[in-house]
């Protein structure tokens, strides 16, 4: 893995290596032109040493033959001596283009110190005029040698003229590459910083977007960054922890979901205690005077009355203890029955009662008074506004391993809008029964009961009647694989 | 945005990459190669050839000529010398050669007694060869090893013989000579003088001059004044040719009269080109050069010992201007 800092390194070195390679290449190449400068400037002043040397010689010969004595004679010794020293630095100076002119200058200065020597000769012999010839002859060589380094020089400068000027047009040009080279560097290097920075930078901000979203609640998304450094890391570690957030809250949404459920039965269960708390406000009390009412009747004479007081005890009774578990289908009929009795006798003829019932179904276990809040609602919507009363009829049949429950009124009917409100829960019509139990909380208890939803169903048509289902399974474990399969 | 950045920097450094480039081929372009420097002493044989004329067509042909057969015997040579006949510079160029130990002279002649001193004692004194070129020195004055160039008498007598064909028989001669006769312009005009002396009916007026062009104007004039019926004009001095005939035009047409010159003479050639001239005598410079090393090159190296000290001579030929022809 790549890290930040090695990646800072390696530009950072990279850079300074290039650096570096520039410089000494600059700097090997400038040396190299200053030793070809100096060794020009050797060669003129070497030349012009000769000048100095022989001219010195013809001053020191001057001095000897005027003054013959020994500290002349040193000094004319040792400059000739200089100028033969000279003479070897000359022979260095020959090349192929001035080999011709510094060979015969050479030997010029070999004719100027022959001469010079001939003419201490002649001295030495008191020859004065042989010796005075001679000297006349150094000096005039003497000045043919000025004259030709003079030559030289000039013909050195045309030699080395293109050279020369080649050296100020490099270091020209040398100037000018220098300020490129610094121009291409800057650039190079803005791009690479700018790539550099780029790929540091980018991972961060894929990853602050990543955050972002995760800070919005977006949880779906994969944190993907293209990197292989740290960032990489952390957006790694970053999508870890975003899947196991993810997964954290997909749980305690399924807990809050199974805890809204326990919640709603629970619910229904107290509203349910709580209805038979408040009808159990003197339940034995009731119980018993109902009792000792329909004795009372029964023995003034009143047969029917007391039959009637008798259905209402049982249904009071029923009541009471029946709403929290379950009951056997027989027991709910046999409740129905009592019920339409009561009702019976407060609707005379006005309330017309079928029932066909298949008795090999009575043995089903049911929640207690499912079918009685459902009776009562037929006969406050279909029989109590008519004047002429109207049909109540239930039907109990088995279809296959379904039970079949239907309880038909010939009522104004219900809307197909109010249908769907009431079997979804919205609209609650328990005002006014005499359990206290309504439509919705039939609904739910079947539900929960059965574990199974849609077991109530509701068909009606304005003005001729409406007729509600219960299809309940003939037993619980078994049919709960049906349900899925009949839909 | 980044698209627009990375794209300049991209553009920035191509464009920089190729300036750098340029600048670097400049920069580093490998520096015209010094000549090579010769550490040590070589003996190679220096020549020198000594002219009063440098710059001059005839002597730059002398050079090339010799130039060539240096290269070819794969010795050194220079040309030296004076412009204009500065005999000073002349003969202070001959003292340095001598001075400079060169191994062989090639030498204009010149007719005076500072020279012949030069090559009889001092080049003898340094045992230096000297050979004499176009113009010559009598070996028993100057010591010379040879003389290569043309036979001076010869060609005076080809001048006579080619004035004769055109003037004929009779007639007066003017021959322009210098005041202080060369060997090579003595041996002209006796070349000339041997001829014309068997026809008696043509006079020859002969007359010296300084070498300066006032000077061969005013004698010119003289002359002409003198001889008024000449027909006949000889510059035995190539050199006094221009003058002469710039005088000659002056006063009257240049056509009749026949006039003759050498070809050593700074506008001889270009003169008889002009129509001026009717006739130069052509020598062979280029061949003089060549065979001045050759000679000089045997003796050194122990060829041809002694040289043949009458000279060896080049061809001459008779150059007629265009216009004369018939």
């Amino acid at each position: 893995m790549t890290t930040i800092q090695r990646k800072i390194w390696l530009l950072v070195s990279v850079m300074l290596l290039i650096m570096g390679i520039i410089w000494m290449t600059l700097t090997y190449y400038n040396q190299q032109t200053q030793e070809q400068t100096n060794s020009i400037l050797q060669r003129y002043l070497r030349l012009n040493e000769v000048t100095i040397a022989s001219q010195k010689m013809i001053t020191d010969l001057n001095n000897y033959l005027l003054d013959p004595t020994e500290i002349h004679k040193v000094q004319i010794e040792k400059s000739i001596k200089t100028i033969e020293e000279v003479q070897q630095d000359v022979v260095k100076l020959r090349n192929e283009e001035n080999a011709f002119s510094v060979t015969n200058y050479i030997h010029l200065i070999d004719s100027l110190v022959e001469t010079a020597n001939r003419s201490i000769l002649f001295s030495e012999e008191q020859e004065l005029e042989g010796s005075t010839n001679e000297f006349n002859e150094a000096n005039r060589i003497s000045m043919y040698i000025s004259e030709m380094t003079l030559t030289i020089l000039e013909r050195e400068l045309k030699t080395y003229n293109l050279f020369y000027r080649e050296i100020i047009d490099q270091s020209e040009e040398l100037k000018k590459l220098g300020i490129w080279i610094l121009l291409l560097v800057t650039a190079v290097l803005l791009l690479a910083t700018y790539w550099f920075s780029l790929s540091i930078t980018k991972p961060v901000h894929q990853l602050t977007k990543a955050a972002n979203e995760l800070a919005h609640g977006r949880f779906n998304q994969k944190i993907k960054v293209e990197s292989n450094d740290e960032i990489a890391f952390l957006a790694q570690t970053f999508d870890t922890m975003r899947i196991n957030i993810n997964d954290l809250i997909l749980e305690i949404q399924q807990k809050a979901q199974l805890e809204h459920e326990l919640q709603q039965s629970k619910l229904l269960l107290k509203e349910s205690q709580l209805k038979s708390l408040q009808s159990q406000i003197n339940p034995h009390f009731l119980f018993n005077t109902l009792n000792t009412l329909s004795k009372k009747a029964y023995l003034d004479g009143a047969e029917e009355t007391s039959d009637l007081l008798v259905s209402v005890a049982g249904l009071l009774r029923y009541n009471l203890k029946r709403i929290d578990r379950p009951v056997t289908l027989y027991e709910e009929v046999l409740v129905l029955y009592q019920y339409m009795e009561i009702q019976r006798a407060r609707f005379a003829d006005r309330l017309h009662f079928e029932a066909n019932i298949d008795e090999s179904c009575l043995h089903v276990n049911i929640p207690g008074l499912t079918l009685q809040p459902i009776i009562e609602n037929a006969v406050i919507h279909a029989i109590e506004p008519e004047e002429d009363g109207g049909t109540i009829s239930v039907r109990i049949s088995r279809d296959g391993f379904w039970i079949i429950m239907e309880i038909e009124d010939s009522g104004k009917g219900i809307s197909q809008d109010n249908i769907e409100l009431l079997l979804s829960g919205h609209l609650d019509t328990n005002v006014g029964h005499s359990t206290g139990i309504g439509f919705q909380n039939v609904v739910k208890r079947l539900q929960l009961f059965y574990g199974v939803e849609n077991l109530v169903s509701i068909e009606s048509e304005e003005g001729i009647g409406t007729k509600v289902i219960i299809q309940i399974p003939e037993t619980r474990e078994e049919v709960n694989d049906e349900t899925t399969n009949s839909g | 945005m980044r698209k627009t950045i990375v794209l300049l920097l991209g553009a920035l450094i191509i464009i920089f990459s190729y300036l750098t480039i340029v600048s670097a081929t400049k920069a580093f372009r490998s520096s015209s190669e010094l000549p090579a420097s010769l550490s040590e002493m070589e003996d190679s044989i220096r020549l020198v050839l000594i002219t009063q004329e440098l710059d001059t067509p005839f002597w730059n042909k002398v050079g090339q000529g010799a130039k060539q057969q240096a290269k070819l015997e794969n010795v050194e040579l220079e040309v030296w010398g004076s412009y204009g006949n500065n005999e000073d510079d002349f003969l202070k160029k001959m003292e340095i050669a001598i001075h400079s130990k060169v191994d062989g002279i090639i030498v204009q002649g010149l007719d005076t007694d500072e020279f012949k001193e030069l090559t009889k004692i001092k080049a003898a004194f340094y045992g230096i060869p000297v050979i004499t070129v176009a113009n010559d020195v009598p070996v028993e004055e100057s010591l010379r090893k040879t003389y290569v160039g043309s036979d001076q008498f010869g060609a005076g007598k080809m001048v006579a013989y080619e004035l004769i064909k055109e003037m004929g028989t009779s007639g007066e001669v003017i021959v322009l000579r210098d005041e202080v006769q060369a060997y090579y312009q003595k041996e002209r005009l006796a070349g000339i003088q041997d001829v014309l002396e068997n026809y008696p009916e043509i006079d020859i007026i002969i007359r010296g001059t300084e070498d300066t062009n006032e000077q061969v104007i005013s004698t010119t004039q003289q002359l002409m004044n003198d001889a008024p019926r000449a027909t006949a004009f000889i510059a035995i001095n190539a050199n006094y040719a221009g003058p002469m005939i710039q005088e000659i035009g002056r006063r009257t047409q240049v056509e009749p009269y026949h006039i003759y010159t050498f070809d050593d003479g700074v506008e001889s050639t270009t003169l008889l080109e002009q129509g001026k001239l009717d006739g130069i005598l052509e020598q062979k410079p280029e061949q003089m050069g060549q065979e001045s090393v050759k000679w000089l090159m045997e003796w050194i190296s122990g060829e041809t010992v002694p040289l043949n000290s009458g000279g060896y001579l080049t061809e001459t030929k008779m150059l007629v201007s265009d216009g004369d022809k018939p």
